[in-house]
């Protein structure tokens, strides 16, 4: 029976009111809650210290690798801190869950002897062309300076993002380029790549 | 020899700066899958894109 039907006429048809008073009934606080199908959780409903749980991924190179002079090549990362969704493979991450993602790219050069003004270039590609990236040159004003003739480890660090990825085809990978006049070795363990989900899409 | 190597033996007037990623005509590339360097743009407004021939 409808709650605002409150007896039978003569007729035998219902008589309710126009305008029931209803009252909230008092349900407690829950002692837990399962949000499993909720939908417009605002920001500021997230309790303090708490962070998204996207995909992130942290990999750096185990053994050197030589880079051609002039030759942009595709830098690996054979070894892996932690990869959550197992979006990474073949030093190259491949989210499946689209949203917007920041990457960190650490490179280091072993033994360069600056005898000039030479270049070099820390790219970040997606879907295998150039999305941003620094090239920098070692005679002019730029991130570092090297002393002349003197062999040095040179270490680059970089940002890119947020970026967006589609979830499905969209992938990234760190690229290097350098003119020193011949090929180069990048250091184990300190050329690293990593990134992690800022927003979902 | 490179492919880098190559092609200025070929062109030895090029310079470094037509290999540039961001500025340059010309792109070399290996992208570490063992397939080796590779063309992946010519753009000179002069030289021709060296033949196969050229380049074994």
């Amino acid at each position: 029976m409808p709650i605002s039907t409150i007896g039978q006429s003569g007729l035998n048809a219902p008589i309710t009111l126009t305008s029931p008073i209803l009252t909230t009934p008092a349900l407690g606080t829950p002692s837990a809650l399962v949000l499993t199908n909720a939908t417009g959780l605002p920001q500021a409903g997230l309790g303090t210290n708490v962070a998204g749980n996207g995909p992130i991924f942290s990999a750096y190179s185990s053994a050197g690798q030589t880079v051609s002079n002039n030759t942009i090549t595709k830098i690996l990362f054979d070894t892996e801190n932690f990869d959550s969704n197992s979006n990474f493979a073949s030093s190259r991450f491949t989210p499946t869950v689209a949203g917007y993602y920041v990457f960190t790219n650490s490179l280091s050069i072993a033994n360069y002897s600056n005898t000039g003004t030479n270049e070099f270039g820390q790219y970040f590609f997606k879907n295998g062309s150039h999305a941003s990236g620094d090239c920098v040159s070692t005679g002019q004003n730029s991130m570092f300076s090297i002393s002349q003739g003197a062999g040095h480890n040179i270490f680059f660090n970089n940002t890119f993002g947020p970026v967006y990825a589609n979830g499905s085809t969209d992938y990234f990978e760190i690229y290097l380029e350098q003119n020193t006049g011949g090929s180069r070795t990048v250091n184990a363990t300190i050329t690293a790549f990593s990134g992690f989900m800022v927003r979902s899409a | 020899m490179t492919l880098y190597e190559k092609i200025k033996t070929i062109y030895p007037e090029l310079a470094d700066s037509e290999f540039n990623l961001i500025t340059g005509t010309i792109q070399l590339r290996n992208d570490s899958d063992g397939k080796g360097d590779y063309i992946a743009k010519w753009e000179h407004p002069t030289l021709p894109r060296p033949t196969e021939e050229q380049l074994a």
